[in-house]
């Protein structure tokens, strides 16, 4: 079936319910704001076929006071009484106009592309930045990547149909050499090197020690969520089967529908693995000094699947819902 | 110009969700309010402006329409006004124009939003799909669709500021600015997060949702109201005199909205500069003759949508010098006992973001300050759009 519009997952049943609050009940139910558009580009029409249809960036230049604005924004320069500009072809290299910032709880169109950055790029020879989503090939994105300056290439979607994310921005120096110079490169052209899992020490008896002592705070836990409304709120509706690697030992992490279980060891058919050098992460997770987010952008915790930020999010609101329970 | 008074206030609590209460009766509830505080009947009100900032929280392209009879506005001026997150601080900047300028003499602003009744049915919660519904505010053909959001936006600003300072935003600082507005808060029984206890270690220990925002130094999203009364000068007097208030002045207005679009100097958007908000703190100061606002003011209400934003936001608006926005903490300037207290409601970080009255909520506040503590001059201020595009400033005085 063909992509729609409207995502076909995200659209609930017509139904209503009852709430009830302090013995009143209140009636609630599902419904939806929705137009379609058949829209027009309109005079943005050169940039986007520009992008869709022979992979060109296109600015607009004002003959007067030759500001180069990228993308092509307008009809007229407001800055000479409204002088028409030009259109003229840009190169697809730059800079980062200043740090992007990255988005590790996105909207509900979003949850499963984070994180991801968005930046603007000053393409050279601008006076505007392009606004533009980068991405980096080794990886999970974190705040080391891209910097204000980082020199980066513009790259294009293997398959495009004219819209801003036909194009996304990589460091240069992830390009090859021989490859920088050559205009047009699409996505299939880079080296898309599949995240390879950290190898762990060899256990120590130090290790082991700490992964017993995590597991036990971790079962116990689980305790604590059978108690929260609050927490197995933050579950529910979810499944997933979380295999943690730690150099003493590993365990299972089994989300079902606001249930949360530890098991020790080896699970069947994992959704995704975590890895962690020090489970220390996990004891100041449960404890509400740092948060598995924070320690993936540390870069102190690996996860297998980018997409599963959406359940790292979850999990990470558990502990100030316990705390919250039992306050 | 006329000089104009604020009258009354009124707000309602506010929640993360009012599923007992449409947005109907939270605009009928801070009216009441308001009318109480003011001591007038709502037939003394001449017009009223609503700030309803997003269309898709209401569920409605006219979202005013229903509100106006059953707040008692029948047969009356009416008007919407919606500019992002700083919907708020312009609606009432448009009901003191409509005051200040004869046509009126007793004007309404009413703010009030639902938000949290959006739901995303995947992840069975309501944040990503409120998210979503701000992200229909991003421009629509360039950014909208590579996930633009507020927080995205306001990040970007505040990341380009850390690059030209690379030594100012410590975390520590903020996260004490959180602790700060944390205990505030406490002071305010209409607030979301009243009773909540945040320390500067839970801010800096909670997750991050978009690099370099934690979670417990973003503003809450929240559903609610709030109200408040605009009249011009000797009818301001009479009312406030026979309710047994103080008069309170707005003395200074200014307003200002930058490029969206980031470039190389100020023809556009710099994106390390939150102009908006200097340019329309600076319209207000010269407008209320206000020469060092560290000294002339004692009450800020400040439109924090996240902290580090707070604290770029006061520099712009010349209480710390730009770069040196950790002295608010590190000189004791808003510690408790400082010279200037700064969102003493707990700020829309933890008193409470219902978008369209969220600028009402603090000019509530800081009347309300004002009053109690015996303070001169007070400082309220909005922000919105992409990039901080929109900054507005009020200044309100209460005369000797």
């Amino acid at each position: 079936m063909a992509e729609k519009v409207i995502p076909v997952h995200m659209i609930p049943d017509v139904e209503s319910e009852v709430i009830e609050i302090e013995g009143e009940r209140y009636l609630q139910s599902n419904e939806a704001m929705f137009t379609f558009y058949k829209r027009t580009k309109g005079e943005f029409s050169p940039y986007f076929l520009a992008l869709k249809e022979r992979k060109g960036i296109l600015g607009a230049k004002c003959p007067t006071c030759k500001l180069v604005r990228v993308p092509p924004f307008l009809l007229f320069c407001p800055e000479c009484d409204f002088d028409p500009v030009e259109l003229v072809e840009m190169p697809d290299e730059g800079v980062m106009n200043s740090t992007p910032p990255i988005t590790y709880f996105g909207h509900s169109l979003f949850q499963h592309q984070v994180p991801f950055g968005r930046g603007r790029v000053m393409l050279d020879g601008a006076d505007t930045a392009l606004p533009i989503h980068v991405y980096t090939t080794k990886g999970v994105l974190t705040p080391r990547v891209f910097k204000r300056g980082t020199r980066v290439k513009v790259i294009f979607r293997d398959s495009r149909i004219g819209k801003p994310t036909d194009i996304f921005a990589v460091p240069m120096e992830e390009i090859p050499e021989h490859r920088r110079g050559v205009r047009g490169l699409q996505e299939s052209d880079l080296d898309w090197e599949s995240p390879v899992e950290p190898e762990l020490p060899a256990p120590t008896g130090e290790a082991k020690k700490a992964y017993q002592s995590v597991l036990a705070q971790m079962k116990d836990m689980t305790s604590k969520v059978a108690h929260s409304e609050r927490a197995q709120k933050n579950l529910a509706g979810w499944k997933r089967r979380i295999q943690v690697k730690t150099p003493g030992g590993s365990m299972g992490i089994m989300i079902n529908e606001g249930r949360i279980d530890i098991q020790a060891g080896e699970i069947d058919a994992p959704d995704f693995v975590m890895v962690a050098g020090d489970p220390a992460i996990f004891t100041d997770w449960m404890n509400f000094r740092d948060s598995l987010t924070n320690a993936i952008i540390a870069e102190r915790l690996w996860i297998s699947l980018n997409r599963e930020f959406i359940t790292v999010f979850k999990l990470d609101r558990l502990p100030r819902s316990i705390k919250r329970t039992t306050e | 110009m006329r000089d104009v008074a604020i009258i009354g206030a009124g707000i309602t609590p506010c929640k993360g969700r009012w599923v007992e209460k449409t947005y109907y009766g939270l605009a009928q509830m801070a009216v009441k309010e308001a009318i109480a505080d003011a001591g007038i009947p709502i037939k003394d009100v001449d017009a009223v402006v609503y700030g309803i900032y997003n269309d898709i929280f209401e569920l409605s392209a006219i979202p005013e329409h229903p509100v106006q009879g059953i707040i008692g506005m029948a047969n009356k001026p009416g008007m919407r006004i919606s500019c992002g997150g700083a919907t708020g601080s312009y609606t009432m900047m448009t009901a003191y124009t409509w005051v200040a300028s004869g046509l009126y003499d007793t004007v309404l602003a009413l703010g009030v939003e639902k938000a949290t009744d959006c739901f995303d049915f995947e992840s069975m919660t309501s944040t990503p799909e409120v998210i979503k519904t701000i992200g229909w505010s991003g421009d629509t053909f360039y950014e909208r669709e590579l996930g633009w959001t507020a927080s995205d936006s306001y990040a970007e600003v505040v990341l380009a500021y850390m690059d030209e300072y690379p030594d100012d935003l410590k975390d520590e600082v903020s996260a004490k600015i959180t602790e700060i507005l944390g205990e505030q808060v406490q002071n305010n029984p209409y607030a979301q997060r009243y009773g909540e206890k945040v320390t500067a270690e839970m801010a800096m220990n909670s997750r991050y949702v978009v690099y370099p925002f934690k979670l417990l130094e973003t503003c809450v999203y929240t559903e609610g109201a709030g109200a408040i009364i605009f009249a011009a000068g000797d009818n301001a007097d009479a009312i406030c005199k026979n309710a047994g208030n103080p008069v309170i002045w707005v003395t200074g207005v200014g307003a200002a909205n930058e490029h969206n679009v980031a470039g190389r100097d100020e023809r556009h958007k710099v994106m390390h500069r939150i102009l908006s908000d200097h340019l329309a703190a600076k319209a207000a100061y010269k407008m209320a003759g206000i020469t060092d606002p560290l000294k002339q003011i004692q009450v800020i209400e400040l439109h924090d949508a996240f902290i580090k934003q707070l604290q770029i936001t006061m520099a712009e608006m010349g209480f710390v010098p730009l770069g040196r926005a950790d002295d608010l903490i590190n000189d004791g300037l808003m510690l408790p006992g400082g010279p200037i207290l700064v969102n003493p409601s707990g700020g829309l970080t933890y008193g409470g973001h219902f978008v369209g009255g969220s600028n009402m909520f603090s000019c509530w506040s800081a009347r309300r300050e004002l009053i109690s503590r015996g303070l001169e001059r007070g400082l309220v201020h909005g922000t919105g759009s992409t990039i901080a595009q929109y900054g507005a400033v009020m200044i309100i005085e209460r005369r000797s």
